[in-house]
């Protein structure tokens, strides 16, 4: 989301509103647009019956109530143009990949109201801001000595987990303009 | 319309799809609890 939040200027200048949505609850999702002020708001589906599911997005391997990231865009005529289903929480769309999708409905320049958020609450694992950082690191580091040890898996292994660790190198170079936008 | 659906936004307020379409929407769906 910080990622996407950095580059919230480029989706509006192809004609794209974004919108997060999990199946938290709203009071969890102010909690997250509060603390990496994001400009876009995020939707709640708590029990993932509105929207998550019958779009395929709910985790039916994982015991807890998330979504499977992922991405959608639906142009303005309701039609589903660009669908991308992580096979799992960690596998998820590059930002590129979205605006190429998005540039091709050769749209006007849209803007976005500020998000409105309520009361705030953070759910029970959700990351202070100051130890985002820190977490990433850690992932990449035991990704990286993961790909190291089992280099013998083959090129499967080697191209996800580069791939993993090219998305937590982008979250973390995204942490200065959450940042900015707190400041 | 392909889809629509009604959720809530972060204020606790009803969101629907369809009112938000006079743009494209780019849907991102995140595991959630972070």
């Amino acid at each position: 989301m910080a990622v996407i939040a950095n580059r919230h200027g480029e989706f509006l200048d192809r004609g794209g509103r974004v919108f997060g949505v999990s199946a938290d609850t709203p009071e969890m999702n102010a909690a997250i647009v509060d603390k990496l002020a994001l400009p876009f708001p995020i939707l709640s589906d708590a029990d993932r019956e509105k929207a998550i599911t019958p779009l395929g997005f709910a985790d039916e391997k994982h015991p807890d109530n998330i979504a499977r990231t992922g991405s959608l865009i639906v142009s303005p005529a309701g039609e589903v143009v660009f669908t991308y289903l992580g096979r799992d929480y960690a596998d998820r769309p590059q930002e590129e990949v979205l605006l190429h999708a998005l540039g091709a409905l050769d749209l006007p320049p849209t803007s976005q109201e500020p998000p409105e958020i309520g009361a705030i609450e953070p759910g029970p694992r959700a990351v202070p801001l100051p130890g985002i950082g820190p977490y990433f690191r850690g992932a990449k580091f035991a990704t990286l000595a993961l790909r190291s040890r089992y280099r013998d898996l083959g090129d499967v292994f080697a191209d996800d987990t580069k791939q993993y660790v090219e998305m937590v190198e982008r979250y973390l170079a995204a942490l200065p303009g959450v940042e900015a936008r707190r400041a | 319309m392909a889809i629509d659906f009604t959720v809530s936004d972060a204020a606790g307020k009803p969101w629907t799809l369809s009112d938000h379409l006079d743009s494209a929407a780019v849907l991102t769906f995140h595991r959630g609890d972070f």
